[in-house]
């Protein structure tokens, strides 16, 4: 039985998807309750997923039975069931938010269409954790840009469109780099499931080396476009300032970071750590990721759009992830992971947070910050209490992340990357700390007339609430999530 | 027939109200405590002896007090205490003084009680698992000399604040920030490990930012945020040591790591380096010192009463505390080679002390604000102490001298520095005025106020009788040990040293001329006399002042040699030269009398010739010098970018210009020019995101090709 839970899990999330069209029409409340307890279910299915992988072992599964050279396989390991676990969090905690903040845009009749997108975003993201065939990867690769772009342009307004577009531009050209690899691939090895391409990957870079370097060089950038790794995040910043703010949690926490896993799998899975370094990927990687760090910095430094400087600052963070895996290290490996889920939940906190200032105050701009603290002080806290993560000051999970990220990078030998490290969670402290010296230290005439809080719904207040206290309690037990994370590399 | 009620007369005015009753009380009691302790740990009138012979007394007390759990109960009271005043302080203002006061209070009582403990070997407490690598707290002689220096300066500090605070808007979140910052600092000198210290240091520059911002006006908020990003450069360096040691040595708990250092290359300067500077810009050393001038005459008195008196005494205790463990051999059997490297290293942080203690008193000299001149002293102190432990690196085995010179001072210095800021607060409490050419005559109105202020005044100065003199002279001894035993260049150092005294000397005498005793035309009709708190407080730091110049070995017996036995110095130059040193010998007294001397020379020729108001040329100043090669690099870049197309416009050129009298700040022009770069990366749509991919295609795929050839 438990073997079945992976498809489950998938069906239920596309019957979802396709139900909400349906059970709205009879009531939109039972709508969002349907979803919410379907989102519960996979959650503990999940858990039961992880529980079993962790303990008995891989569950593999056949798609009608087909053998693996024939027909579809999913392979649930560790690693794809701890990081399922983490999407489907995080995507339960944005899902509740989203069922309360109503107004920001999105109109009513665009509300049921943005679960169906939510759902089928969801459902492309487990498959792609789940499967072990590089085409199937490709084809919910596909799902999940074209929802995201359609969530993105949600709105009925006509600003986010041009950033729809180019965001659905690079990502198709970043999905086609990746179809162009793994046809490379086919080519010398007739195979297109992870596990047998593997084994014949040795015999083919004696053959055709010059295919197996075309589709290593192919599938890095594409993958990179898609996650907005730092040269190739042009899109990132247009999108995440126009979308609603959900979707931005979404799209910055969880989407961006698939990508980075679909990589993680195919440098280890595909191609074998060795192959890759010998190309010198590693090294473009490792600039790759260390000028992001700096740069998306630099950028969110001066922006005057707030969800901007967090897409800016999603870039210097995703170069957090990108030194760790690029030092191709189990500690570089550990730091990667942990960065992926701290992250996740520091910029999912981040961007509700913002959702919640935007909800109240209707403008994104980074001045009207003031005062804030009294008027919205739990969302400033969860807000200040991510900030102090993102710069990496002890008890958040920030700081975890950083510490680790600076062992691995030591124990590789890099100690430039210490230098750059340090820069960049001071430039991360010079965009942070104003905001928050903005929302707790300066009075605003306004607030002070004011005599009654404006009321925020409870269903947008307990997310954040929820993601402030796991990033506390991951920076203060954080061999919680490491012991988690050292299974998935044993077992990778 | 006609009946008075007592009531009914005219009422006269009370010179002691209930509540400067109730906090003279506090303070009476306090000292009592401390006078108790002292007793008790001298064992006057055979007061031990007598419980010894009660056993059964004498075994439930030692029980207490060797209770591990009283250091966890001193660490987190203050914490506690805060949220309870948070908690009060929106209702009643009485109740949340009276819980922040009774909680130092009792903090102090209850680290009074932990002596024995720290005596008898100390305390060690370890939470595993807590942040990844677990947080231990240790408990040695050092140790317990700063729990107890900051818990008396906090108590009276916190007494003066109640008094002086007591009016103010917002002073509930300053309370409790100070209680956090309070928990923090305590945290910091118990850590057992640099993990824990780092952590609590980290903590300790945010909540003490909020000490510093607490007026919220705009040039407090402008000083506020240097404070925070020094301070916060600061723990990053700490951060990278910490993560090389960590990785090196695998372990960073506080003891000898010469093992595994000395397997290492530059790497085992670089750690020792960055964690001076990390710890140095609390400190306040001198190319890292520009946040404690600017911070000092913005925040509110007592905060930086307590931020000179203890915050900053934080940084050197941690300068002291890596180096005396981490680069001090395991034994002190082992040969010299194994101190090379922290002698290397004693030599530069010498310097770096002597440098720091002469900009320090030199640009002190120059100041006319007196909150700003004292933060200028603190430096110039915060010298002193760098020196001391700077000797204690460079000697090695000998270095015992300047580690008790650079711990005795630290003592010192909380003492007279958190009162000298409380004088200046009070001063400026009746008068409003900061600028001590426009005070004058004073000591009429103020008698207690001068009177202490006076005190300290030759506590600072170093003047016999006083406990500055003491820990001065034996930093001199040290001074004097690193030419005798290292190199004759210390010859200079010496001088230096004397010339900063009488510097501070001079300083101290204007400092006192100006504001109390200058004759004046000001009558300061408005300050009537009356006794409250703050004079208490005040008078009880002065007697901890001239108690300890009059009786120096207490502290050296009790506190100093304690742990400087419990460490690897040599035994026999502890026991022939520290213990038996004499503070009153004739010729420390003629080296004061001579810097007394100089000292009062450069007041008068100062005064004379007007030259306490030189100030340097802006083009001299090293913020220009720095700077403006960067707005000229700016300005450029900016034209030149995309110049045919989008030629800049001239708003923007208005801002980032090279005028003199341009206002634009450095952050500014740097947004300005990033974006414009920025804009040329990512605004064009299509064309630069074809020439993005393919670029970055080829570039790639010939890089990986060249790899494999």
């Amino acid at each position: 039985m438990i073997s079945q839970l992976p498809i489950i899990n998938l069906v239920a999330l596309l019957l979802m998807a396709i139900m909400v069209p349906f059970i709205k029409k009879i009531s939109f409340r039972a709508t969002l309750w349907l979803g919410g307890i379907l989102l519960i279910g996979v959650l503990v299915s999940s858990v039961f997923i992880f529980i079993h992988v962790a303990n008995v072992g891989d569950i593999i599964y056949h798609f009608g039975d087909y053998e693996s050279f024939l027909g579809i396989e999913f392979k649930v390991d560790p690693f794809a069931s701890l990081f399922t676990l983490f999407v489907g969090t995080l995507a339960f905690i944005i899902y509740v938010y989203s069922s309360g903040d109503k107004t920001e845009g999105i109109e009513s009749p665009e509300f049921s269409r943005y679960y169906v997108l939510y759902f089928l975003m969801l459902f492309a993201m487990f498959g792609i954790l789940y499967s072990n065939d590089l085409f199937n990867t490709y084809v919910f690769i596909e799902i999940i840009s074209l929802t995201s772009c359609a969530i993105i342009s949600i709105k009925r307004k006509k600003e986010p469109y041009p950033a729809a577009f180019r965001y659905v531009l690079l990502n198709e050209i970043g999905s086609l780099s990746f179809l162009f690899g793994i046809a490379m691939l086919y080519m010398i090895s007739g195979h297109l499931n992870i596990d047998l391409l593997a084994n014949t990957i040795q015999s083919g870079w004696t053959t055709l080396p010059i295919n197996i370097i075309f589709a290593i060089v192919f599938m890095t950038v594409g993958l990179s476009l898609k996650a907005a790794i730092f040269p190739f995040h042009i899109w990132l910043p247009d999108a995440h300032a126009s979308a609603p703010s959900t979707s931005s949690a979404i799209l910055s926490a969880v989407v961006v970071k698939i990508y980075i896993l679909v990589l993680i799998k195919l440098i280890l899975k595909v191609f074998g750590v060795e192959l890759f370094a010998s190309l010198g990927m590693d090294t473009v990687l490792l600039i790759f990721g260390g000028a992001g760090m700096i740069m998306g910095s630099i950028f969110a430094m001066t922006q005057k759009d707030l969800k901007r400087m967090l897409g800016y600052s999603s870039v210097s963070q995703i170069g957090y992830i990108v030194v760790g895996l690029a030092l191709m290290s189990d500690l570089g490996l550990r730091s990667a992971f942990f960065h992926i889920i701290s992250h996740g939940l520091t910029k999912a906190a981040l961007f509700l947070s913002v959702g919640i200032v935007i909800y109240l105050k209707k403008s994104r701009s980074v001045k009207g910050f003031e005062g804030l603290g009294f008027q919205i002080p739990i969302a400033m806290t969860v807000f200040g209490i991510a900030a102090f993560s993102m710069i990496g000051i002890p008890l958040t999970s920030g700081f975890i992340a950083k510490w680790n990220l600076g062992i691995a990078v030591e124990s590789a030998s890099q100690y430039i990357f210490l230098g750059v490290i340090v820069i960049s969670s001071l430039l991360n402290a010079m965009y942070y700390l104003p905001i928050l010296f903005a929302a707790f230290l300066k009075d605003n005439p306004e607030h002070q007339e004011k005599v009654s809080i404006e009321k925020i719904p409870a269903a947008m207040l307990l997310p954040i609430v929820v993601l402030g206290l796991s990033i506390l309690l991951i920076g203060i037990y954080p061999n919680l999530l490491m012991q988690l994370i050292d299974l998935v590399i044993a077992r990778l | 027939m006609t009946f008075t009620s007592p009531t009914s007369k005219p009422k006269q005015h009370l010179i002691i109200t209930p509540s400067s009753a109730r906090t003279t009380t506090l303070v009476f009691i306090a000292l009592l405590f401390l006078l108790v302790f002292v007793g008790a740990v001298e064992n006057w009138f055979g007061i031990i002896d007598k419980l010894n012979a009660n056993t059964q007394l004498q075994a439930s007390l030692w029980s207490f007090a060797h209770a591990d759990v009283l250091l966890m109960i001193v660490l987190f009271l203050p914490v506690v205490g805060g949220f309870a005043q948070l908690a009060f302080g929106m209702r009643a203002v009485k109740w949340r003084d009276r819980m922040v006061m009774g909680a130092t209070f009792i903090n102090l009582a209850l680290s009074l009680l932990i002596y024995p403990n720290a005596i008898d070997g100390g305390i060690h407490l370890e939470f595993p698992q807590a942040l990844g690598l677990g947080l231990s707290f240790t408990l040695d002689m050092l140790g317990y000399t700063m729990v107890l220096i900051t818990n008396i300066v906090w108590l009276f500090v916190m007494i003066f604040t109640h008094v002086y605070m007591g009016a103010e808007k917002r002073s509930t979140r300053f309370y409790f920030f100070m209680a956090i910052t309070y928990t923090t600092v305590l945290g910091a000198v118990m850590a057992g490990d640099l993990f824990t210290m780092y952590l609590f240091f980290e903590i300790m520059t945010v909540a003490s930012y909020l000490l510093v911002v607490h007026y919220q006006q705009e040039d407090s908020n402008r000083a506020a945020t240097t404070y925070i990003f020094m301070g916060l450069v600061g723990g990053f360096l700490i951060l990278i040591a910490m993560m090389l040691l960590y990785f090196e040595v695998g372990d960073l708990q506080f003891e000898s790591a010469l093992g595994a250092l000395n397997q290492l290359g530059a790497v085992r300067y670089w750690i020792i380096g960055l964690l001076i500077f990390g710890f140095g810009v609390k400190a306040g050393m001198v190319p890292v010192h520009i946040w404690l001038p600017k911070a000092h005459p913005v925040a509110p008195t007592p905060a930086s009463a307590l931020l000179s008196g203890i915050i900053i005494k934080v940084g050197a205790y941690g300068i002291l505390r890596v180096a005396t463990s981490y680069y001090f051999p395991n034994s002190n059997i082992e040969p010299d080679a194994v101190w090379l490297t922290i002698e290397n290293v004693g030599f530069l942080v010498i310097w770096a002390g002597i440098i720091t203690m002469s900009v320090g008193v030199f640009m002190a000299l120059q100041q006319s604000h007196i909150k700003r001149m004292l933060a200028y002293h603190s430096v110039s102190q915060m010298g002193y102490i760098i020196t001391g432990v700077g000797i204690a690196m460079y000697l090695g085995d000998h270095g015992a001298v300047g580690y008790a010179g650079a711990v005795y001072h630290i003592v010192n210095h909380a003492l007279f520095k958190s009162l000298l800021f409380l004088v200046a607060g009070v001063v400026y409490h009746h008068t409003h005025e900061s600028d001590m050419y426009k005070l004058g005559g004073l000591w009429k109105k103020l008698p207690v106020t001068t009177f202490v202020a006076l005190i300290a005044a030759l506590g600072i100065s170093g003047i016999p009788l006083f406990n500055g003199f003491i820990s001065k002279s034996i930093l001199h001894h040290g001074i004097v040990e690193a030419v005798h035993e290292g190199s004759w260049i210390f010859t200079l150092a010496e001088w230096i040293f004397i010339a900063v005294s009488a510097g501070t000397v001079a300083s101290f005498i204007k400092l006192m001329y100006y504001v109390f005793f200058k004759k004046t035309t000001e009558t300061y009709a408005q300050i009537g006399f009356e006794w409250d708190g703050m004079n208490a407080a005040m008078i009880a730091l002065a007697g901890l002042i001239a108690v300890i110049g009059l009786a120096p070995n207490f502290i050296m017996n009790r506190f100093l040699l304690p742990q400087i036995r419990s460490m690897n110095f040599d035994p026999h130059f502890v026991e022939e030269v520290l213990s038996q040193l004499n503070y009153f010998q004739g010729s420390d007294l003629l080296t004061m009398l001579m810097v007394v001397a100089l000292g009062t020379g450069i007041f008068l020729v100062g005064k004379k010739f007007n030259l306490f108001h030189l100030h340097l040329p802006r083009w001299l100043s090293v913020e220009y010098l720095i700077v403006f090669p960067w707005y000229m690099l700016m300005y450029r870049s900016c034209k030149l970018i995309d110049r045919k197309r989008h030629p800049l416009d001239p708003d923007t050129e208005k801002m980032i210009s090279t005028d003199q009298s341009n206002p634009t700040g450095f952050l500014e022009r740097f947004q300005i020019t990033v974006n414009r770069f920025n804009d040329r990366y990512e605004k064009p749509f299509i064309q630069n995101d074809a020439l993005i991919y393919v670029g970055l295609i080829v570039i790639i795929l010939i890089f990986a090709i060249i790899r494999l050839i």
